[in-house]
């Protein structure tokens, strides 16, 4: 890491990269800014590179919005490798495959390199200051309410010039949609803890009971949870902890799991209560307004209408009761019912009867710039652009980290309703399925080009706030940053306010230095404060937090029974968000195509997944190609037979099958968000995910499903490879 | 060397491998794994592929097994004939186990992979012919074979994705046999850095690409000489003995408490790489 503190703007010139060599231009020479460049020897650059040895740059991960801190090693003016920043509480040094793959996303061939504007099917190049200006004409010609924008998640100094920008317009439509976000469970987090999202703290718990959260590989905050699940497994005095996952569909925590438990799909809130009714009869206190609400959840009931063996709950109810704290939350597969807020009310309602709020759920670190604080939305979010549009509210929309033609569910027939909205910008990365419908498309630069602020949706442990910096210089020189853009938008706007910043840059560190008090920098130089920031990349704040609703309550809970089977379309689709994949957005890395799928070990494709009593009831076997309908839709794709799942569904993963993005992803898999049924959480509104019913039917072909496993399908065959044995033999406590 | 000669000293010539009488002199590269904190993520597999300019070789070659994945990760089941795989997964990484009497070494015609003073498997890609005996003689099917020229072969780095291949390591060409190197290219700054200080290299001073992504920090890796490193210590503790085929574990049985074990130790290849066995409650 760099100490020293030096003049940013000659690191950016010495990162000058052009071609098969290197073009430095050294200290005086020249500047980036106008152009010329002068080669000069290495003999000559600054004091803080030598050539051949990496430099390391800390910055924070843009795959997800985890908001890990990293370290971009950074050689003779290129980024190579992407490491953990260790300083960061969220990831502590470490990184996942995701954030990894960045570099992929950051010199990826199919990165859209200079503003094009429609010219029928066509994009033209334009230049900037036509495309600023353009843009400018549109928006004064429009009726100011009628500007929208549309974002993925938000935070930091972005958002609070988005705001600026949507104030100085006189607009009020930002809407945010992530096509995958934990959202019912904020909801229900919020009526139950006062808080939508509690910290979790595993590393507490002795036993971790989750309803199809998949903390290790995909939920909210992984790299951070599996940190603290390492911890969890160590232990308190060798005690390890104990880890049941309840879902209808493996996910990779579900495989890490002591029992993973398949229940029939939707059933996760009547377990729970189940287990708060069995919990009361085994001598713990509940209240009685409680005990009085679960207790028809029998036991024999429970486990008719749930699936799990009546043995099982039994087991659990006293792993619960002995061994305290514990720690239960509800994840995807809880929330992704019509009834999906019921069942993480449910969950939440077993936490609090086992006491384990103010122990293992904890109130989290407030952000005490609330301006700068993340804003996520998810469909309901989309339905409301959506339906902006369709009463012709809609004139110019920006769109900026959402793909919505790709991601939302082809019943609200996207393509169509943007159709209709006469001049559409996409800031883009790639020619996206919404950027090919754009008539403008601005190309932005890569988080290892840019600069920016990040705000992370889940603190570790305080309030943090992230930096993003380049680690090179820019790529292709017709590319700009978001905050940039919004920047020179709003100097159109408000000159008074904004033109004094040169770029981006200068308001970002003008803004920060502002605030340098409340930063930790209270009695420091600005400039010595700056480079401290940026050296190390993460600024944690003083926050303080609120206590947490502890008291039970079961006011208003109302599960319905197990759902009926539909004759026409019998199974139910799970749309499984994968750790390479997600919502699709990194589809177009190769790295992640070809890291295989950790249950399936599936590469370079989607599949069918489902149990060998679905698979012989269909007559089908690995490698045969079926149909999976909805009555929305249908998709293609090869049957992959495996024991972890339940046979009332099939699971099909999302982020594959792109119609445009690029090279790695365009048409590989079949995109399962498309055949979604339109079914909601009764509460919230948000897409009910789980709710697709469909029936399966063999398309003819067979084919070899490419994947890494061998033929032997994860059977040691006899040998002694991977081992493994009983806990209560082995005391973690002697270990190294 | 007459076969006379050969068959005589048979015992001298299979020991190449350092012995009690030979030992190592000032570094043993050695890991451990902790297959109960292994959650089969897949980033330490990522990691590896920044870090060694690994191709991502596409659907078509991997379906011929051309993948080049340097460390992949098994995922086994136990669930026999269960209805469903109820205790989970278990996910093992497997790389190059850096094996003491490598079987690939003999059968190597010439002399491209062979064993460093510091105990590391090494693989000298100017000097492999591509007969890929070595190949076939790991058990651990550990290597992996230039088929193609990946660096001119379509999409696989195309401009400007070569910009990210690492300079500290060769980019193979075609009809060359690759596989892990415990990132040697790490290795050999740290102990250069450390000669220049006049000491040796100390615990923790260099992390391999897999170890230091790894989020549960299920990997840990150093120098086995040093009594003071976490490996050393985690192999003492399991007492598992480098130069051993038969491990303290082995002759204890129901009731051990002993986790460290090395993958097909019977055919006395004695990895440098132990695993530590996954963990399932009962009481559930």
């Amino acid at each position: 890491m760099i100490e020293n503190s030096f003049n940013r703007r000659d690191f950016l010139k010495v990162l000058g990269w052009g071609g098969a060599t290197v073009a430095l231009s050294g200290c005086g020479n020249t500047s980036v800014e106008d152009g010329r460049e002068y080669v000069t020897s290495y003999v000559e650059t600054a004091d803080y590179i030598i050539p051949s040895i990496g430099t390391y740059f800390n910055s924070t991960c843009a795959q997800c919005d985890a908001g890990c801190g990293i370290m971009g090693r950074v050689r003779e003016g290129r980024v190579l490798k992407l490491e953990g920043n260790p300083d960061s509480p969220i990831n502590s040094g470490k990184m996942c495959g995701l954030g990894q793959a960045g570099v992929q996303a950051h010199y990826n061939p199919d990165r859209v390199r200079e503003p094009l504007l429609r010219n029928g099917d066509k994009g033209e190049a334009i230049t900037w200051e036509k495309a600023l200006q353009l843009v400018s004409e549109k928006v004064a010609s429009a009726n100011p309410g009628s500007v929208a924008f549309l974002t993925g998640g938000v935070s930091g100094h972005v958002k609070v010039l988005l705001k600026n920008y949507l104030d100085a317009i006189g607009s009020d439509q930002h809407y945010v949609y992530e096509a995958v976000a934990p959202s019912v469970v904020r909801a229900a987090n919020k009526k139950a803890y006062g808080v939508e999202m509690p910290r979790l703290r595993l590393d507490r718990a002795k036993v971790v009971v989750s309803f199809g959260a998949d903390f290790l590989g995909t939920w909210v905050s992984p790299v951070h949870f599996s940190r603290q699940y390492a911890k969890f497994r160590k232990g308190v005095n060798g005690e390890r902890g104990v880890l049941v996952q309840v879902e209808s569909k493996m996910t990779i925590t579900g495989a890490n799991a002591d029992r993973w438990l398949a229940i029939r799909p939707g059933t996760e809130g009547i377990l729970a209560l189940g287990l708060v009714n069995a919990l009361s009869a085994a001598g713990l206190t509940v209240p009685a307004e409680v005990a009085a609400a679960v207790k028809d959840y029998t036991l024999d009931r429970v486990s008719n209408d749930t699936g799990v063996s009546v043995e099982h709950i039994g087991k659990l109810t006293a792993l619960l009761k002995d061994r305290s704290p514990s720690l239960v939350i509800a994840g995807g597969a809880a929330e992704g019912y019509a009834h999906g807020s019921q069942n993480a009310a449910a969950v939440a309602l077993l936490n609090q009867v086992l006491g384990n709020v103010g122990k293992t759920v904890e109130a989290p670190a407030s952000m005490p710039f609330p301006q700068m604080a993340p804003i996520t939305g998810n469909r309901s979010s989309l339905q409301a652009l959506n339906d902006s549009i369709a009463q012709d509210g809609v004139k110019v929309l920006f769109n900026c980290g959402a793909n919505p033609i790709y991601s939302a569910p082809a019943s609200m027939n996207m393509k169509e309703s943007l159709k209709k909205v006469p001049f559409k910008v996409a800031f883009a990365h790639y020619m996206d399925e919404t950027a090919m419908e754009a008539d403008l498309v601005l190309p932005l630069n890569s988080s290892m080009e840019g600069w920016g602020t990040v705000v992370p949706e889940y603190f570790a442990e305080g309030a943090q706030l992230n930096i993003q910096q380049p680690l090179m210089e820019k790529l292709h020189p017709g590319t700009l940053g978001m905050g940039d853009v919004l920047l020179a938008l709003l100097k159109q706007r408000r000159p008074a306010e904004y033109s004094g910043y040169e770029d981006y840059y200068a308001y970002l560190k003008n803004a920060m230095v502002a605030i340098k008090g409340a930063l930790g920098g209270e009695n420091e130089d600005d400039d010595v404060f700056w480079d401290s920031v940026l050296s190390q990349g993460v600024v944690k704040l003083t926050s303080s937090s609120n206590a947490l609703v502890s008291s039970a309550s079961a006011a208003g809970l109302q599960l319905p029974p197990p759902a009926v089977e539909d004759g026409t379309y019998p199974l139910r689709l799970i749309p499984a968000v994968t750790p390479n994949m997600r919502d699709g957005r990194h589809a177009n890395e190769p790295w992640l195509q070809e890291s295989p799928d950790p249950l399936t070990t599936i590469v370079w494709d989607s599949w069918v997944e489902m149990h060998p009593k679905t698979a012989a009831k269909l007559g089908v076997v690995e490698g045969d190609i079926v149909e999976v309908a909805s009555k929305n839709g249908a998709i293609k794709g090869q049957v992959y037979v495996y024991s972890g799942i339940h046979p009332d569904v099939i699971s099909v993963p999302l982020g594959y099958g792109h119609e445009a993005m690029g090279r790695y992803s365009k048409g590989v898999g079949a995109n399962a968000f498309k055949i979604l049924d339109p079914v909601f959480d009764q509460q919230t509104g948000e897409l009910a995910m789980y709710e697709t019913r469909v029936k399966v039917t063999k398309a003819g072909k067979r084919v070899i499903v490419v994947k890494d496993e061998g033929p032997a399908g994860g059977n040691q065959s006899g040998r002694r490879i991977a081992l493994r044995m009983a806990s209560g033999k082995v005391n973690l406590a002697e270990e190294v | 060397m007459s076969i006379t000669n050969l068959l005589q000293n048979w015992s001298d010539f299979r020991q190449q491998h350092p012995s009690d009488e030979r030992p190592h002199q000032e570094y043993k590269w050695a890991m451990s794994i902790d297959l109960d904190l292994c959650t089969g993520c897949n980033a330490c597999s990522v990691a590896c592929y920044a870090e060694n300019n690994l191709p991502a070789v596409g659907k078509e070659k991997f379906s011929h097994g051309h993948s080049h994945h340097w460390l992949r990760i098994e995922r086994y089941w136990h669930n026999e004939d269960r209805e469903y795989a109820d205790q989970g997964a278990q996910f093992l990484p497997m790389m190059c186990q850096q094996c003491e009497a490598a079987p690939c070494e003999t059968v190597c015609p010439v002399g491209a992979t062979n064993h460093t003073a510091d105990g590391l498997n090494s693989q000298v890609y100017n000097r492999c012919v591509g007969s890929r005996y070595c190949n076939a003689n790991c058990p651990y099917k550990a290597r992996y074979f230039n088929w193609y020229d990946y660096p001119t072969t379509a999409d696989v780095w195309p401009a400007p994705m070569e910009q990210q291949l690492n300079p500290d390591v060769t980019v193979r060409g075609k009809g060359v046999m690759e596989k892990c190197t415990f990132c040697v290219q790490r290795l050999t700054v740290a102990k250069s850095n450390a000669r220049t200080e006049g000491r040796s290299v100390h615990d923790g001073e260099v992390q391999t690409a897999c170890q230091q992504a790894c989020p549960t920090g299920a990997i840990s890796f150093g120098n086995l000489i040093d009594p003071e490193s976490r490996v050393a210590k985690q192999w003492e503790k399991q007492q598992v003995k480098l130069n051993h085929d038969k491990q303290a574990k082995d002759a204890v049985h129901d009731g051990d408490k002993l986790r460290g074990y090395r993958i097909l130790e019977n055919l006395r290849t004695y990895p440098s790489v132990m695993y530590l066995e996954q963990l399932r409650e009962g009481a559930i």
